[in-house]
């Protein structure tokens, strides 16, 4: 068994609005995927559909591999994006009760929940109430009730909200390191940067369709249009002879100090990058050499921009 | 964890923060301790004012009272009309000393009036102490049986025998008729039917506010964002129906807690006042009745405690709660889901407490008149059932309507639970602007937003 999550033809309509359209993909066991899409794209309606919150109209759910039940979902750790504590309660009391409500007994729950608050450092907070602490230490309240029972898979709905870059990083960390201790992960948010930095993999969503799929460095390397990027030390005309007709110059800049030149350029199509290395190797002495490859943030808009093409053409 | 696990923590995490609070705690104790104060009090202060009471009358014109010439003493004329009461005596004189020397002579009230008294009929009641309420209702009712008797014989040809026995007042004694089985002993449906609406009142009051404190709850897991983890772990009707119990928990808990302590309050009361500890600490206070339920029912207002056959009407509420909690809360639960806040909320409720508003209004009716037709009708509805029983079962009422108006209730409930669920499912998570009847109709449908 390699996939976490299987999600099959999952249609969702609210009247005559149609949410989800025959979306489908897999989270494979211990990766962590990334779920993209502009506001209204069907993220929140697909992950609560998940979570059996929202009844799929059609189509078929497999978790680990069972088709989807309450007993199972019950496993998952859930991060809504709308998410929130019982304010007039106590932290600790607050984090038992959730724990309960996934299956854990008390004294599992206990012990669970003292080591997370000591790994993130909060385990002076057991006894506030949450009225009483930042909004941060909140999040991370909310991140230790979802990750406390050990769950097979996590979904996580925008878990960057709210925190300072600091404990940013600090929850970045975490994921990673129950990633790489098998969990599987899938990601719902808008900061893309975090998506580069963590996802293995993508699924981008549009109108309720699947828009983009695969590995985020499959996506990234098909998305490359020839962006190159030389930084050298020599003589502009003679770069500009051995680039030939390799590519297209987009510009070169000189660098504050070194007498080093940073030039922009684009392949052209069927130009591997080895080709244009080896033709400057005897005009200029080049210090570095980068592929520039799209960002996620590049790939989103260009998807959706596709999409919102293919939709209004005739 | 099995589903009724689940349930169980909602309703174990609903019912600790809110019973393990102070506020809670506070209100749980006073009541008990203000309810038995009362009693105490209205207790100590008849007995504080029925103090004993040495009367000096003094009967300048002549008219109630002549000297004995076997003892030279000042005595009444019409000895009947002074009969032995507890605690008060009279002593008759023409002319009274002054204040200072009746009240060291161990008079505690002197009465006075002149030969016009029986025109302006009005006198003068002096003390030093206030001879309490009932000393003076006493006082005025003997002293006015013995001016009557000066006037049947200052102006009439009868003789004061003679107008007695012409005097005439009529006495209806209240006996139920059974059918053909034999009458039995009646009366007193008045003050049971008031026993009953004290009851109705109380189970009207809990029910308002603990639904509008299950309203309140899920408008706040809306507002803090608690209810999206809470339903991906538990099914809204599950979340539903713990929050319901577990809210209907804390009130059984503070209806228990108050039985409870209010026995104890009262049996520890009993006990001081039994055991005459009281005496000596009450104001001008002799002697004090040894029995406290004997005190009670001296008292007008406290001798209706002493009819109320508190384990039936404790069960009946009890009882009644349970039916009523579960219909009108769910009906609370699934407004709450539906609307933004506690004050639009607290709009949509009023169609629904109107029954129950009609019902305290009638009940508050069946008072003076316990046995009118339409209470048979709306002690069976569910909606009316919960306040109208309460009085009925007070008067008195047929066992198999009682079961079948709470079956019925208990049926309501169980219905109005699942659709409410239903509504509950879609309202939580919605947050559009937009609520109202129609929506909440339209999720009871089945048909989400």
């Amino acid at each position: 068994m390699t996939t976490a999550l299987s999600i099959a033809q999952l249609e969702k309509s609210y009247g005559a609005q149609r949410v989800l359209n025959g979306v489908s993909f897999e989270v494979p066991k211990g990766a962590i995927v990334g779920l993209l899409g502009p506001n209204g794209a069907g993220k929140s309606t697909l992950i609560r559909s998940i979570m059996g919150i929202v009844e799929p109209d059609a189509g078929s759910i497999h978790l680990e591999g069972r088709p989807w039940s309450r007993e199972v979902v019950r496993g998952i750790g859930y991060l809504p994006e709308e998410r929130g504590l019982y304010k007039d309660m106590r932290v600790g009391d607050q984090a038992v009760y959730f724990a309960r409500l996934k299956g854990m007994a008390k004294s599992d729950a206990v012990s669970a929940l003292r080591h997370w608050f000591e790994r993130l450092e909060v385990e002076g907070w057991w006894d506030k109430k949450v009225s009483d602490i930042s909004k941060g230490m909140a999040q991370k309240i909310q991140f230790i009730c979802t990750v406390v029972h050990d769950p097979g898979l996590l979904i996580l709905d925008e878990p960057l909200s709210g925190f300072d870059p600091i404990n940013a990083r600090r929850i970045i960390d975490e994921v990673r390191a129950l990633a790489s201790s098998g969990t599987s992960i899938l990601l719902s948010t808008h900061d893309m940067p975090s998506v580069e930095r963590l996802c293995d993999e993508v699924v981008m969503l549009n109108g309720g369709k699947v828009v983009l799929s695969g590995g985020a460095d499959a996506l990234r390397e098909a998305g490359w249009s020839g962006q190159q990027e030389v930084v050298f030390k020599g003589n502009d005309i003679a770069f500009t002879n051995a680039l030939g007709t390799l590519g297209h110059l987009d510009g070169i800049t000189v660098e504050a100090s070194g007498g080093l030149r940073r030039a922009q350029l684009r392949l052209r199509e069927g130009v591997p990058p080895g080709q244009l290395l080896q033709a400057l190797g005897g005009a200029v002495e080049v210090n570095e050499f980068v592929k520039i490859r799209p960002t996620m943030e590049s790939l989103f808009i260009q998807a959706v921009d596709q999409t919102a093409a293919e939709t209004s053409a005739p | 964890m099995m589903r009724g696990s689940l349930i169980g923590a909602v309703i174990a995490r609903e019912w600790r923060t809110r019973v393990v609070k102070r506020s809670f705690l506070i209100g749980t104790l006073l009541m008990p301790i203000l309810a038995v104060g009362v009693l105490a009090g209205t207790v100590l202060i008849t007995q504080a004012t029925d103090t004993t009471n040495v009367v000096l009358v003094e009967d300048a014109p002549g008219l109630i009272s002549r000297v004995d010439p076997a003892t030279g003493q000042q005595v009444p004329r019409c000895p009947g009309c002074f009969p032995e009461r507890d605690k008060l005596t009279y002593r008759f004189t023409r002319e009274a000393p002054a204040d200072s020397i009746w009240l060291e002579e161990g008079f505690t009230v002197l009465v006075e009036y002149d030969g016009s008294v029986l025109q302006n009929r009005a006198g003068y009641l002096v003390y030093d102490k206030s001879p309490g309420m009932t000393a003076k209702r006493n006082i005025e009712r003997d002293l006015s049986k013995a001016m009557e008797h000066a006037r049947v014989l200052e102006s009439t040809e009868l003789d004061w025998q003679a107008y007695q026995r012409l005097k005439f007042e009529l006495n209806l004694i209240d006996r139920e008729a059974n059918g053909d089985m034999a009458r039995t002993d009646g009366g007193g449906e008045e003050v049971r039917g008031f026993i009953g609406f004290f009851f109705s009142a109380l189970l009207f009051l809990v029910l308002s506010v603990y639904g509008g404190m299950i309203l309140r709850s899920v408008v706040e897991e809306k507002s803090n964002r608690v209810v999206e983890v809470l339903i991906a772990a538990v099914r809204p009707e599950e979340l539903l129906l713990g929050k319901v119990i577990g809210m209907g928990a804390v009130a059984l808990t503070q209806l228990v807690a108050w039985s409870v302590l209010s026995t104890l309050a009262f049996s520890a009361f009993q006990f001081v006042f039994d055991s005459g500890a009281l005496g000596a600490s009450l104001p001008g206070q002799g002697e004090v009745p040894t029995d406290l339920l004997t005190a009670m029912a001296e008292n007008e207002i406290t001798s209706i405690l002493l009819d109320i056959n508190w384990t039936l009407m404790a069960l009946s509420t009890i009882g009644y709660f349970i039916g009523g909690y579960l219909l009108y809360g769910s009906i609370y639960a699934a407004v709450g889901g539906s609307v933004q806040s506690e004050q639009e909320g607290q709009g949509m409720v009023i169609p629904i407490i109107m029954p129950l508003m009609f019902a305290y209004i009638i009940g508050s009716g069946a008072m003076s008149n316990p046995e009118m037709g339409a209470l048979t009708w709306l002690s069976w509805f569910p909606l009316t059932s919960p306040v109208i029983m309460l009085v009925r079962v007070a008067v008195g009422v047929a066992w198999w309507e009682v079961v079948l108006s709470w079956g019925l209730l208990m049926l309501s409930a169980r219905i109005v639970l699942g659709l409410a669920g239903r509504a509950y499912r879609f309202g939580v998570l919605h947050t559009g602007k937009s609520s109202g009847w129609s929506l909440l109709l339209q999720w009871i449908r089945g048909h989400g937003s």
